[in-house]
């Protein structure tokens, strides 16, 4: 328990961050999620449907 | 965590989720969409046939014995080309059809598994021992068109490809047997 704490001090004193700035990052952070996330998706999206129809489609119909 | 803004609180997090949840529904409807639009209105489906045949005695078989592989045109007018793959060839190596034209593939293999693709067109089928490979398709280019084998079958897999010759209308004239080949 005693080398627990001393870890957890040594932690709190190397994180200097401060509580309103890290709640200043973290309301823009969910954003920046969602827009990274959806550019990946979009551009998969956009490769599916491009090779589907310009490719796919007028090569002719198998089946 | 009581300092946390509200944007933060589940609540936030569970609309997220769910407006990406919700995107990612309509993306997933409208593929569903497409692939049953263009299966109904052009015809566009998976090749699905089974239909087994001996891969022992393929060559004693009616239909893919030597004598009856190659492209055949029936009194109907309708166009089937038989062919055998294997080990590491296709028989015939050349493949004569017609552009235009509704045209039925159909393979069967002796030996092991292979595969076949026909570069350019959506062809694309496995060739099992056991089973006839048939494939539907329309071919809209003139040309020689490359068509190897795509499953690994043996030390020799990448020498194994075949040509398959679309030709226009007026080249394709099959002999009185309704037989035609590269070679005419």
């Amino acid at each position: 328990m005693q080398s627990e704490r001393v870890e957890n001090s040594e932690l709190d004193e190397v994180d200097q961050v401060d509580e309103a700035a890290l709640a200043r990052v973290m309301r823009s952070v969910p954003l920046g999620t969602a827009v990274l996330a959806g550019s990946a998706v979009a551009l998969l999206v956009l490769g599916y449907l491009l090779i589907y129809l310009l490719i796919f489609i007028p090569r002719g119909s198998v089946g | 965590m009581s300092q946390a803004p509200p944007e933060m609180h589940e609540q936030w997090i569970l609309r997220t989720e769910l407006l990406w949840a919700f995107g990612v529904g309509v993306f997933v409807a409208a593929a569903l969409s497409t692939i049953l639009f263009t299966a109904l209105t052009m015809g566009v489906n998976p090749p699905s046939n089974v239909e087994r045949v001996d891969p022992k005695a393929l060559h004693l078989s009616g239909e893919f014995a030597e004598h009856n592989l190659g492209t055949s045109v029936a009194a109907d007018g309708s166009v089937t080309v038989r062919a055998i793959a294997t080990q590491f060839m296709f028989l015939p190596r050349c493949i004569a059809v017609p552009s235009n034209r509704r045209v039925t593939l159909r393979f069967a293999s002796p030996d092991v598994i292979h595969g076949l693709l026909i570069t350019g067109t959506n062809v694309n089928t496995m060739v099992i021992p056991g089973y006839v490979a048939q494939i539907h398709t329309e071919f809209t280019r003139t040309g020689d068109l490359l068509m190897p084998c795509h499953e690994f079958c043996g030390l020799g897999h990448s020498e194994m490809w075949a040509t398959v010759r679309v030709l226009r209308e007026e080249e394709f004239r099959p002999g009185p047997d309704g037989r035609i080949s590269c070679a005419q």
